[in-house]
């Protein structure tokens, strides 16, 4: 495969058809293309993922920069590959009706852009997972980067989209100069800059950590590790909801690939890779803690969904630091069962973060706000967005017998096997309980989620007016990943045994480790599959016993009982903000509030109109965000001491300038 | 056969407990108190009712008992009594009997969010944060039990009862003083929520189920049940391990281990005020966590010496 050579010509050729296709049929050109790549790349690769090997494809000539080098999938790629092509082509699909709805009020040319930059993001990212490192790579991740900023800029009139659009940009540069100065260092020492090379680099080299810690920072900010994170709740909100999907559902997990990948270039038995495998663990015990308590006290969809996804990772994270420090202290389940609840998770993830996001497109495409408490009983008015809405929920808070459930008890069989085992207990300790608070707290945060939104009453009249049932091209798109979901949570076993194949070729198929492993996972996926198909069962049985008794009988209807009182109205119902009050009032130190308006006082016994509004800002993010403004505005304003607006001055800048140049030249500086 | 037994085991102590925290209450407060078994019947009573619904609640509020009542009762299939077998057993069934319990508690929360009343909003609000608080805890005690016993199923650390080393016993008991007290709060009794005041005042668990009635009501109320009962069980496994691990001598212990203590608490103390609830369960996450630790610490001191 001659990728790079013809690289310039594929995206000429893909940016030529989506601009010139006629406005209608954008979609479907950006689409066919999507789905063509994705599914060859899946078959091309797919060979990798059965035989566990990696498949080289030939390069046929030279470029510089190893940019002729040949392309190679392995099962990590290969298993990241079907994530890719599965969200990409259902982002794609449901692309087609939330874009839809701009089609009249957007330029067309407009439309072409982001069309263009959603198809190059898809094939960006495809093409990542095939680069084995080097610069290849990091032109891959470069080019995904640059289709993203301009995909979040889609509403780009309004100010708080450029300013999320900018941050994102800025911040992933940083993190993109970090893999830079991680790949020139391993080129230097090694010749070579793939991960092959990283794996050598970090055998031979006296103390590999430094250079391990600048690529865990620089794929950290992307997949938006704590304290990195601050990117993606600006981010996500600001951008239109399908790309919130494949942003959240796919391109953080290039991330979490880099980790990964990082983490398999480990040596197996060495100080270092304890040290990388704790700093993994404590990363994301903190990125998951900070991520759920921060998503659990938002009063917007979107952010609230941002911010679990910062969660997710964190979940991701402990899964991968267990595995590393199981395979540092040689017990191989505890490492297969880390490191297969991080895989499945990552693929998990990807799916019920899709279906979120497509759910909270739909509400934001109707009723044209992502506030909580301003949405309510939209389950009367949008009952399958209601019901897909409700099966991600219940995934995203790994309640059985969904997919999230899989991939959590994984890494908590992890975790127990290595308190069972008396390896590495207290670090376990530690992850047990950020796992278990976690997981208790998520079920709070879509509860709220959830309740508010699509359950009670409506809160105002413009739900009433406005809610319906959204586009059928949405809800198809949003059958995808929903039908992926009940598929992992109802027959676990073929995607643990999937996992476990990747996870023994990242960790080296050392004798035994796949069989023992393997075997261990398996028994615990069959059974997971038992429990899973007699919960059903009883419910199901359960269910029919109970329409069978209330047959018959009288079912009537009456108003919610309101505890004596007669004139309940919408108004009384729970808040998002009240309903997560009880958590703020644990965790109100993390936060920054900002409050507009003022809220009604005890001592008014008929309260006139008040405005009150709260928002609860992230520390860090003022603590990053700020400091970096005021430092720059400070040097901004002694630099503005040179404009004075005299043109003698500018003259003598330009005299100045030619003076020194002719002066380096003259000492042979230059 | 033998997992049978166990089942009509775990019923019968799920049947038992109200009773016997409905006697005691009555016998410490004087009073005659309704029958041994009355519980039962105002459940069947339940069951043969029609029901009422509110026209603001969807479909999800009618599935939401099937589904509370499934999980709980699977839920129950995998504890063993003593030393007889559950139905259910494999490794890591712990994690899948308390994510069963969250499942459960996710359902319930969404139902009552379903009514659009502000009470049950309120219950629904503190039952997951009370749920949140909680999860650490029970983790902490199961990793107590794989730790001590090296197994993270329930049925392999109950029947791999050897005589316990005289350490552990303490570190058993604790565990099980710390899972009566995660009964207290996931049953929703004293001094967390106080049942017996059936409206307003209760406020967390009771509140949530306002607006169910009849066949509905008699489902949640059997799920309850059932899962107080697979707590105590557990307890008294816990407890019963230190002399005597045999089913004749764990399902009386958890009878009386659940429904005395809560009886004797709720004749005796008042319900906590509410901010206070958060410390209580807090409180209870950092035993577990101790626990856990001590149980780590005399763990290493036995192996070394």
């Amino acid at each position: 495969m001659m990728l790079f050579h013809y690289l310039p010509v594929v995206l000429a050729a893909v940016t030529a058809a989506v601009f010139a296709a006629p406005l209608r049929a954008k979609v479907w050109v950006s689409l066919g293309i999507t789905a063509a790549a994705g599914i060859a790349l899946t078959v091309l690769s797919a060979p990798a993922l059965i035989y566990g090997s990696a498949q080289v494809f030939e390069s046929g000539g030279t470029l510089p920069l190893g940019f002729g080098a040949a392309l190679s999938a392995d099962p990590l790629s290969a298993l990241f590959m079907i994530l890719i092509a599965f969200t990409s082509i259902s982002t794609v699909l449901y692309s087609k009706g939330y874009v839809g709805e701009c089609l009249r009020t957007m330029p067309a040319a407009h439309i072409s852009l982001h069309y263009t930059a959603l198809t190059v993001m898809c094939l960006s990212m495809m093409m990542l997972v095939f680069c084995d490192g080097g610069y290849p790579f990091l032109f891959a991740w470069e080019l995904m980067t640059i289709a993203s900023f301009i995909l979040i800029l889609f509403d780009a009139r309004r100010k708080e989209v450029r300013r999320a659009a900018l941050t994102y940009l800025i911040l992933m540069h940083v993190g993109f100069v970090l893999l830079l100065v991680g790949f020139v260092r391993v080129e230097m020492a090694t010749g070579r800059s793939d991960f092959g090379a990283l794996a050598e680099y970090c055998r031979t080299a006296g103390d590999p950590l430094p250079l391990i810690v600048v690529f865990l920072l620089g794929f950290g900010m992307k997949a938006g590790l704590f304290p990195m994170h601050v990117w993606l709740p600006e981010a996500h909100p600001a951008a239109p909801s399908h790309v919130s999907a494949l942003m959240s559902g796919v391109m953080i997990k290039m991330g979490v690939y880099g980790i990964l990948r990082v983490a398999a270039a480990l040596p197996e038995q060495a100080p270092v890779t304890e040290t990388v495998g704790m700093a993994i663990l404590a990363a994301g015990i903190a990125t998951g803690l900070w991520g759920v308590i921060l998503a659990a006290v938002q009063n917007d969809m979107k952010r609230l969904l941002a911010y679990s996804s910062i969660e997710n990772i964190g979940v991701v994270m402990i899964g991968l630091g267990v595995a590393v420090l199981g395979r540092c202290c040689g017990s191989d389940t505890i490492a297969a069962c880390g490191m297969c609840g991080a895989l499945l998770h990552t693929l998990n993830h990807s799916l019920f973060k899709s279906l979120l996001f497509f759910g909270a497109g739909n509400v934001y495409s109707r009723l044209h706000t992502a506030s909580l408490d301003s949405l309510g009983g939209l389950a009367r008015y949008m009952p399958v967005t209601a019901l897909l809405f409700a099966l991600a929920t219940a995934a995203i808070c790994a309640l059985p017998p969904l997919n999230g459930f899989v991939s959590e008890y994984l890494i908590y069989s992890g975790i127990l096997g290595g308190i069972a085992g008396q390896s590495s207990v207290m670090l376990s300790a530690a992850a047990l309980a950020g796992l278990a608070l976690i997981g208790g707290i998520v079920v709070l945060a879509f509860a709220k989620l959830y309740g508010v939104v699509f359950l009670g009453a409506p809160r105002t009249h413009d739900t009433v007016e406005h809610a319906g049932e959204a586009d059928s091209w949405c809800i198809a798109a949003m059958a995808m990943p929903a039908a992926g979901i009940l598929c992992i949570g109802l027959f676990p076993q073929a995607a643990v045994a999937l996992t476990c194949r990747v996870a023994a070729y990242c960790f080296g198929a050392r004798a035994g480790f796949s069989a023992a492993a393997a075997e261990l996972l398996s028994e615990g996926s069959g059974a997971l599959c038992r429990t899973a198909w007699i919960l059903v069962a009883a419910i199901v049985l359960l269910a029919f016993m109970r329409r069978r008794a209330l047959r018959g009988r009288t079912v009537a209807e009456g108003e919610t009982w309101g505890c004596g009182f007669t004139a309940p109205n919408v108004r009384m119902q729970y808040t998002g903000e009240s309903f997560s009050e009880g958590l703020e009032s644990v965790v109100d130190s993390l936060t920054q509030n900002t409050v507009e308006g003022r809220a009604v006082d005890k001592s008014e016994i008929f309260p006139t109109g008040h405005s009150f509004k709260v928002r609860r800002k992230d520390r860090v993010d003022s603590l990053v965000a700020e400091w970096w403004m005021t430092s720059l505005r400070a040097i901004n304003a002694r630099m503005m001491r040179l404009r004075t607006g005299k043109i003698n001055h500018y003259v003598l800048f330009a005299l100045l300038f030619l003076l020194s140049v002719f002066l380096l030249s003259v000492f042979n500086l230059l | 056969m033998e997992c049978i037994l166990n089942t009509v085991l775990v019923l019968v102590v799920a049947a038992a407990i109200p009773g016997l925290v409905n006697r005691t209450r009555a016998v410490l407060s004087g009073r005659k108190g309704p029958r041994f078994f009355q519980h039962l019947s105002n459940v069947r009573l339940l069951l043969r009712k029609g029901a009422v619904y509110s026209p603001v609640t969807t479909p999800l509020f009618r599935a939401v008992p099937s589904v509370y009542l499934g999980s709980a009762a699977v839920a129950a299939l995998f504890i063993p009594v003593g030393d007889l077998d559950p139905v259910l057993s494999f490794d890591g069934d712990m994690i899948v009997f308390a994510y069963l319990l969250a499942l459960g508690r996710t359902a319930i929360i969404l139902a009552a969010m379903d009514t659009g009343s502000a009470f049950e909003g309120m219950g629904a609000s503190r039952e997951a944060l009370y749920g949140a608080l909680v999860e650490p805890a029970m983790m902490f005690i199961m990793a107590t039990l794989a730790l001590v016993f090296g197994f993270t199923s329930f049925a392999d650390v109950f029947s791999s009862a050897q005589p316990l080393d005289i350490q552990l016993t303490i570190i058993m008991l604790l565990a099980a003083y710390l899972l009566v007290k995660i009964l207290f709060v996931e049953s929703g009794r004293v001094p967390v929520d106080d049942p017996r005041t059936h409206l307003e005042l209760t406020m967390i668990h009771e509140v949530m189920c306002l607006d169910y009635c009849g066949v509905d009501l008699g489902m949640i109320h059997i799920a309850g049940w059932l899962k107080s009962a697979s707590l105590a069980i557990l307890a008294a496994d816990a407890a019963s391990m230190t002399f005597c691990l045999r089913w004749w001598a764990a399902a009386p212990a958890a009878v009386l281990a659940a429904g005395l203590s809560i009886g004797i608490v709720e004749s005796t103390q008042a319900r906590n005020k509410l901010s206070r609830n958060t410390t209580f369960i807090l409180t209870i996450a950092a035993l577990a966590a101790l626990t856990f630790f001590v149980g780590y610490l005399l763990q290493q001191n036995i192996e070394i010496g």
